[in-house]
């Protein structure tokens, strides 16, 4: 009797759900003997990458595209700093101006004109010699096409003309006088391939891309893997290793978990908790380091618009610079960094992180309040505010309750804000915590809907930026808070006339006592109460590489820097492939079992069915 | 993921709901209405789309403006860009416009349009979620024919006791536990992404290595979604158990496994099938919690990263994929149960 047709069907689909099962973990021991943590060439299909020592880096960042005159964000910005060297670099030590593709160069009538001299012999990848037409070329791309300057359209709109008098000079001619290097930050093309593309604006620029710096962009994958290739032609000699490879963890957790597993080789942005997990990891070391973030408590102060149109609902009692500071006195910061950021982070001034000691304003300068409660009711006292009957003061019946903006998905700021409530209530002021989302957050600190929110930004080696977004010239021009760029919505004349002096002070050390008089000016009139420098906290796997050059040089950061230091001489540890070829592949042997076993179970459970079948029939 | 699929209870009441409708119903007549109620449902998800996200707060050129140092310039040199300057009613035309080309508009993030973007990440997606769902439909049928048919022994208790306590396990949560276990600490399966960062050359390597990569997210998937599996067809057969044909089968002499195998099951599968197109609609939906753990490149992470931004053009366009497969499965799912049993053809 033949084998009735569904019995067959089954039959052939157990066939193949039992081949399936059967793939499934060969697939991972397979995968385990050619994953990235072993090194070696034993799998089974060599790739021209099996010799290559190919440091690896988790990342989540997005990227809007590679094409360096319109990249906004951060991960594209910081390969670019690989990819392409600029006139001036930031130096590892401090982030000051040092020798990049200019050799030296010189300020002239008193700060309109700098003439850059290029190094000798520069080349770009592709062999090509990097000339100053390749320097003159990108800037005026900038300056002459709106859609080329969407990146960094602001660092040439100070910008007369740039000019190339020989192979080997570049003068820049600006329309004012400025201090800030103006040769940096800006990623110089080459312009034998960039002439050549049709449409600049759009064009992706992730491949096989020929750049000047020390790694070039060899290959990008979305959301998969970003691929850079050692530069043999960069001016400092090929670095040490043969790739660096950015592979794509949506969530950190995994990030940590591939670390450990050995499928990368460096994580940064690490939270407290997950920097503490992997500390005493065999073959992983964590670091902390000073970075380049400051942290605040953002006060809605009074938002006007650049003519001086008030809008936004902040509260009437913090328009008082007296409540301001009695909020800053009210504020033990030193207390939040020890228990919220457990110690990682540096205590602020103000919005020059400590990090740039050049310019941060000194923690012992005069204006520094330190925390006290007694000082911060008395200057609530003199402002008129008076304690009430359930000890929230008061002032004309009105009870002096302020809104602070807590991002829900934020676990800084929600331990922040336990600490901070009950300290306002000591002085008497009441704090209504509303938990929201980032997104409404910030259209809330646009449209001036709050009275305290937190907020932070990274800030560059130069000042002037930062300092120039607390202009009164940054102030919205909307009262629904449109067409601004301020950071606390800050206006004050003097401050202003303040940034003009310094803008075009050449002598470093003058400007200096000119940014740091701003500082103070700015911390006196509390447009934010500054809580602390948070250190960057990064992972990696010792017992492969080493050799990492920190920003600062002296307790700095490895990624994320102002710069390229930091993944530019690093170079694989001595004898740790052999190591890796040593361990025990886990994998292997478990999922070996798991084969067998699924096997012996599909025969058995096959043997059965085919004798069952024969029972009946 | 849960919430994407409706109760098992309101199916079946939808399907006695079908049953109910009016006798004599052509089959034209019969399609013509649910093709209709399909269309307007899509029109009203392409209104939506628009405005749903349009209300979402956050502004795009801010979120930008927070990752960089952009002056006011740059910022109105992006807006114009963006489409955004433009009144609320030329963005809205330039969405429906977009919609009917199939284009979606560009993505802020990826600088792509937004339909190649969804045709890369498709087919990840379904690679995960499909695989997903024929092992958990497998798996739980096989596991609830098994268990309705002695309800209350102790492999039912077993079983159904198991499959409730993983379905109401939280996906985020198994999925990082198998994440910890299998990845970071064992060192079993990789801990993230669909394929190795050098994927090897040859097709067979390079299957395995896909392979490889699905192991932890598509088991988080089916232990978290078999169980409506388990429990549709336990209830299903519990309820054909009684009925006369089986005393019929069983009169015949045919042994109580072959009575539950071809008889009992092909009847109880009913209700299972329609489930089964409903949800596979909602487990391409549900893709976004697994996909976001395990670093899967597919539909799901790309829509939770669009929603921080708010990259508006990529959700609208992913906003209606998704309910375009939810959609077409319900279509499939009532034009399939109509073939399946008679009784809904008879009406």
């Amino acid at each position: 009797m033949p084998t009735p047709p569904r019995t067959r069907a089954r039959q052939a689909l157990g066939v193949v759900a039992a081949a399936a099962l059967i793939a499934l973990p060969v697939g991972a021991a397979h995968a385990d003997s050619t994953s990235p943590a072993r090194l070696d060439a034993t799998a089974s299909t060599p790739s021209p990458e099996a010799d290559a020592t190919t440091f690896r880096i988790a990342t989540s960042g997005f990227v809007d595209t590679f094409n360096p005159f319109v990249s906004i964000y951060l991960t594209p910005t910081n390969i670019n700093r690989y990819v392409y060297e600029y006139l001036v670099q930031n130096s590892a030590e401090d982030g000051s101006p040092t020798k990049g593709l200019a050799d030296s160069w010189e300020v002239e009538d008193g700060g309109t004109t700098w003439v850059y001299t290029l190094q000798d012999d520069l080349v770009w990848s592709d062999d090509e010699p990097i000339t100053s037409e390749d320097v003159v070329y990108t800037y005026e791309q900038m300056m002459t096409v709106p859609e080329l300057a969407v990146a960094n359209g602001n660092l040439v709109s100070n910008f007369e003309s740039v000019e190339a008098p020989d192979d080997k000079t570049v003068v820049i001619n600006l329309k004012t006088p400025q201090a800030p290097n103006p040769g940096t930050e800006v990623p110089i093309v080459p312009e034998h391939i960039w002439s050549e593309i049709e449409d600049p604006a759009t064009f992706a620029n992730d491949a096989d891309v020929v750049g000047s710096g020390p790694y070039l962009l060899e290959s990008y994958s979305a959301n998969q893997s970003i691929t850079l290739r050692a530069n043999p032609n960069f001016w400092q000699g090929a670095p040490k290793i043969d790739r660096i490879q950015y592979v794509y963890y949506t969530n950190s957790d995994a990030q940590v978990q591939a670390l450990r597993a050995g499928e990368v080789d460096f994580v940064s942005g690490l939270t407290p908790t997950q920097l503490q997990a992997l500390e005493g990891v065999d073959g992983i070391t964590t670091h902390s380091g000073e970075g380049r973030r400051y942290h605040s408590i953002s006060i809605n102060h009074g938002t006007v618009t650049r003519d001086g149109q008030p809008y936004g609902t902040g509260s009437e009692a913090l328009k008082d610079v007296n409540v301001r500071q009695a909020l800053r006195l009210g504020t033990d910061t030193e207390t939040l960094l020890e228990r919220v950021m457990e110690g990682r982070a540096e205590p602020a001034t103000s919005f020059i992180p400590s990090s740039f000691p050049k310019w941060a304003l000194p923690a012992d300068d005069e204006v520094i309040m330190s925390y006290d409660p007694e000082a911060a009711m008395a200057k609530l006292e003199e402002a008129g505010w008076t304690e009430g009957a359930d000890g929230i003061r008061e002032k004309d019946g009105t009870p002096l309750q302020l809104r602070l903006l807590v991002d829900a998905d934020d676990l800084t700021e929600q331990s922040i804000a336990e600490y901070f409530v009950p300290w306002m209530e000591e002085i008497g002021v009441r704090i209504a915590v509303e938990s929201t989302d980032g997104d409404t957050i910030s259209a809330r600190s646009v449209s001036g809907d709050y009275d305290l929110y937190f907020s932070g930004w990274s800030i560059n080696p130069d000042p002037d930026y930062q300092l120039g977004i607390n202009l009164c010239s940054t102030l919205p021009t909307g009262t629904d808070g449109s067409g601004g760029t301020t950071q606390d919505g800050y206006c004050n004349p003097e401050f202003d006339e303040l940034y003009a002096q310094q803008r075009s002070e050449l002598d470093e050390d003058a400007r200096r006592e000119i940014v740091r008089e701003m500082l103070a000016m700015n911390y006196t009139d509390t447009a934010q109460i500054a809580t602390w420098y948070a250190h960057s906290l990064e992972a990696y796997r010792s017992d492969r590489f080493d050799g990492f050059t920190l920003q600062p040089k002296e307790g700095g950061i490895i990624a994320s820097q102002a710069g390229y230091w930091g993944f530019l001489t690093v170079e694989p540890v001595e004898g740790a492939q052999q190591a890796e070829e040593g361990g025990v592949p886990t994998g292997l042997i478990v999922t070996g079992v798991i084969v067998a076993l699924v096997i012996a179970g599909a025969v058995i459970f096959v043997l059965v069915r085919r004798r069952k079948m024969a029972d009946v029939e | 993921m849960t919430s994407t699929v409706p109760p098992t209870e309101e199916i079946l009441l939808a399907e006695t709901g079908a049953g109910a409708a009016p006798r004599r119903l052509s089959a034209l007549s019969y399609f013509a209405t649910k093709v209709g109620g399909a269309a307007v449902s899509m029109v009203m998800v392409i209104l939506l789309g628009f405005f749903a996200f349009k209300v979402l707060p956050g502004d795009p050129v801010a979120t930008l403006a927070r990752e960089r140092q952009l002056s006011s310039e740059q910022i109105a040199q992006l807006r114009l860009q963006m489409g955004l300057d433009k009144p609320l009613w030329q963005q809205f035309v330039d969405y429906l416009v977009n919609v009917f080309t199939l284009n979606f508009g560009e993505s802020y993030v990826y600088k792509t349009s937004v339909s190649s973007l969804i045709g890369q990440y498709f087919w990840n997606t379904i690679l995960l979620t499909g695989t997903s769902a024929v092992l958990a439909i497998a798996l739980g049928l096989w596991l609830g024919q098994k268990a309705g048919w002695r309800p209350g022994s102790l492999f039912d208790r077993i079983t159904s006791g198991m499959a409730l306590v993983l379905w109401s396990v939280p996906t985020f949560w198994l999925a990082l536990i198998l994440l910890m276990v299998f990845g970071g600490t064992l060192h079993w399966f990789p801990t993230g992404g669909m394929t190795s960062p050098d994927p090897p050359a040859d097709l067979f390597a390079r299957i395995l290595d896909v392979a490889a990569h699905m192991v932890l997210p598509v088991l988080t998937m089916v232990a978290v979604v078999y169980a409506q599996y388990v429990m549709v067809m336990r209830a299903s057969l519990m309820e054909e158990k009684s009925a006369d044909y089986l005393t019929t089968a069983r009169a015949k002499g045919l042994r109580d496994d072959l009575v539950r195998r071809r008889h009992a099951v092909p009847n109880a599968l009913l209700p299972a099938v329609t489930l089964m197109f409903l949800h596979i609609g909602g487990l391409i939906a549900g893709a976004v919690t697994v996909e976001t753990v395990f670093s899967w490149p597919g539909l799901g992470k790309l829509t939770f990263e669009a929603i921080s931004g708010p990259d508006l053009p990529l959700l609208q366009g992913t906003f209606v994929v998704f309910s375009a497969v939810i959609i077409v499965m319900n279509l499939i799912a009532d034009f399939i149960y109509r073939r399946l049993d008679p009784r809904v053809r008879r009406g």
